[in-house]
């Protein structure tokens, strides 16, 4: 089969991140979904090269294979088609034990370890804002093999300190000092892995086996390495990149667009010019 | 056979006295008893503590509305139609109200805890994040950990003494007063059949020393119990119970109606401000009965909101852009 990819002009970066995130599903896999564009990710995924992922809904659906696009994970468009539709007990239970490959994140901050904050910005007892809270972020961070975090890209996210570590990356706080040390000696017998990329609105960044630092992997397309590097408070290293993010497929835009989120709740379409 | 279970929503509301704690049914904007929550701002309930799994727009209601001193949970705002929760993120800022910060896992094993009478429970979820930052202990801080409905410690870390498995976080049961749950159906003895995830109401239900179930329609007991493996909530859980047609509006409820996104949108938009949400009350709170309030949103909005009955979800409501 030829890969049939789009040219710029087809496409918007809604397009590109869903893709992103979508090529890093393996088939087979159980993966935990986030309420938004990482849904559409997934879906998109278990109709392409991943026909059997398992997806798994927080709020309780368990295999799940909504023939609609859900606007959130305790969404009434969950549950037909699963193996089981139930409750947050099971849904995390399932996780602690370790069933969970992949799961999709989001973050209002990430640090050059991927610790990423959904809480707050500024001072946690004197906060400037107060955001939504972790939810789950921690909670699948903790228990998945890989974490997936997508973000939007502005200098001030990618940050040497975040205000707050709402979930886990690969160099966290030991408490009650709350010096920094590896996530493996933290977890001990429930550690399995860690945050494996940041899809971002600038490319896509992975993290270095050993040390768990930061790096850029692709540049999304018209993008340039050290403009990434100049759109990061921190050091990035921009040693690795290995090329251009891949388009979508204009298959993929079909599927995104015909058949998953027809709607436009979460991925609008590129106007025709 | 009648139990008396039967209350009115201005009953249910008088339950819930100042500084009680509660907690609610359903997941972010799904499920929520969006009625009786109106109904407490409209008795200007204070001092409420709020322990929940997650919040939601019932939240940023009470919050919003100054009912609400504590705010113990992981997460609240309108998942697509208002990315954070306004109201609880000003008062935060201004320093009326105190958040505890649980993750999502510990606080639904919190619930489980306590809904099997253990004191605790143990995970190995969020470690080494700012969650278990001893300075960050809220409610510690602030000389509210009374060891009696309070924990007298936010978390305790230990090692698995049984299998070597390393570090392990004991978090401590959520003892709640009072649980107000919101589902499609209960009987007259107090029997709870929920349709759909049933997200973390069962624990909430068992956990709360009191439960207060609106429901859609009130059914005949024996119709819920001629297939007892699909009820959700035990009989005897039970205390109270009210019929409260579209009392989730505007969360949704599986099988009956959808989120009312525009709504929420709304909501978000305009009580950003304390001027705001004061505003937004007297429009769509003081003043109506939930008779009154169904009648201002009118039949062409909930028609279009209800849900198609093979689908359980609508296919008239619109979603996106």
């Amino acid at each position: 089969m030829t890969t049939n990819y789009a040219n710029p002009e087809e496409y918007g970066l809604a397009d590109l991140l869903c893709c992103a995130a979508s090529r890093e599903v393996q088939d087979n896999e159980i993966v935990f979904a986030g309420t938004g564009l990482p849904m559409v990710a997934i879906m998109l995924a278990q109709k392409t090269h991943a026909p059997s992922l398992k997806l798994i809904f927080e709020a309780g659906t368990l295999d799940g294979r909504p023939p609609e696009i859900p606007t959130s994970v305790g969404d009434a468009r969950c549950e037909m088609g699963a193996s089981r539709a139930s409750g947050l007990y099971d849904a995390f239970s399932i996780a602690q034990r370790g069933y969970v490959d992949l799961g999709f994140l989001g973050g209002a901050e990430v640090d050059e370890y991927g610790n990423v904050n959904t809480t707050v910005i500024g001072d946690y007892l004197n906060p400037e804002l107060r955001l939504t809270g972790s939810g789950g972020n921690p909670d699948i961070n903790s228990f998945a093999k890989r974490t997936v975090f997508i973000m939007v890209h502005e200098k001030r996210r990618f940050t040497p300190s975040v205000s707050y570590i709402t979930s886990p990356g690969w160099r966290v706080k030991k408490w009650p000092g709350g010096e920094f040390v590896h996530r493996r000696e933290l977890y001990g017998a429930a550690f399995r892995g860690g945050p494996s990329a940041v899809i971002s609105t600038a490319g896509v960044f992975r993290f270095d086996d050993e040390t768990g630092r930061i790096y850029l992997d692709t540049c999304h397309p018209g993008k340039s390495p050290a403009e990434i590097r100049e759109m990061c408070h921190f050091d990035l290293d921009i040693s690795r990149v290995s090329g251009e993010t891949l388009p979508p497929t204009r298959e993929e835009l079909r599927l995104i667009h015909e058949v998953l989120d027809p709607e436009q709740i979460f991925i609008p379409k590129v106007k025709k010019g | 056979m009648s139990t008396g279970k039967r209350i009115t929503l201005q009953q249910a509301a008088e339950i819930v006295k100042d500084g009680s704690s509660l907690t609610f049914s359903g997941f972010t904007i799904w499920r929520r008893p969006m009625a009786l929550v109106y109904e407490l701002i409209r008795q200007q309930r204070k001092g409420l503590h709020l322990i929940e799994v997650n919040g939601g727009p019932h939240t940023e209601f009470l919050v919003g509305a100054g009912c609400v001193d504590i705010w113990e949970s992981c997460w609240v705002g309108h998942e697509l139609y208002g990315k954070y929760g306004a109201n609880l993120s000003r008062r935060v800022g201004n320093k009326e109200i105190l958040v505890e910060d649980y993750s999502h896992a510990e606080m639904m094993f919190r619930f489980a805890a306590a809904a099997s009478g253990a004191p605790y429970a143990v995970t190995q979820t969020s470690l080494g994040t700012d969650i278990h930052n001893p300075a960050y202990d809220t409610l510690g801080n602030a000389g509210r950990r009374d060891g009696k409905r309070i924990a007298k410690q936010k978390y305790v870390f230990t090692e698995d003494p049984f299998f070597g498995a390393g570090s392990q976080v004991l978090v401590p049961a959520a003892k709640v007063d009072i649980a107000i749950m919101c589902v499609q159906q209960v009987g007259e003895e107090g029997t709870v059949r929920v349709s759909g995830q049933y997200y973390s109401d069962p624990e909430a239900a068992r956990a709360a020393d009191i439960t207060i179930v609106m429901a859609e329609e009130i059914v005949p007991e024996e119709y819920l119990r001629r297939n007892a493996d699909q009820n959700t909530i035990v009989s005897f859980e039970v205390d109270h119970i009210m019929e409260c047609p579209f009392g989730a509006h505007p969360t949704g409820m599986f099988g009956r109606y959808d989120v009312d996104g525009a709504f929420l949108k709304d909501f978000y938009g305009k009580t950003r401000t304390q001027e705001g949400f004061d505003e937004f009350a007297k429009e769509w709170i003081f003043g109506l009965d939930q008779m009154s309030y169904l009648d201002k949103l009118g039949w062409p909005r909930m028609l279009n909101l209800k849900a198609n009955t093979a689908l359980n979800y609508s296919t008239s409501v619109k979603r996106g852009q």
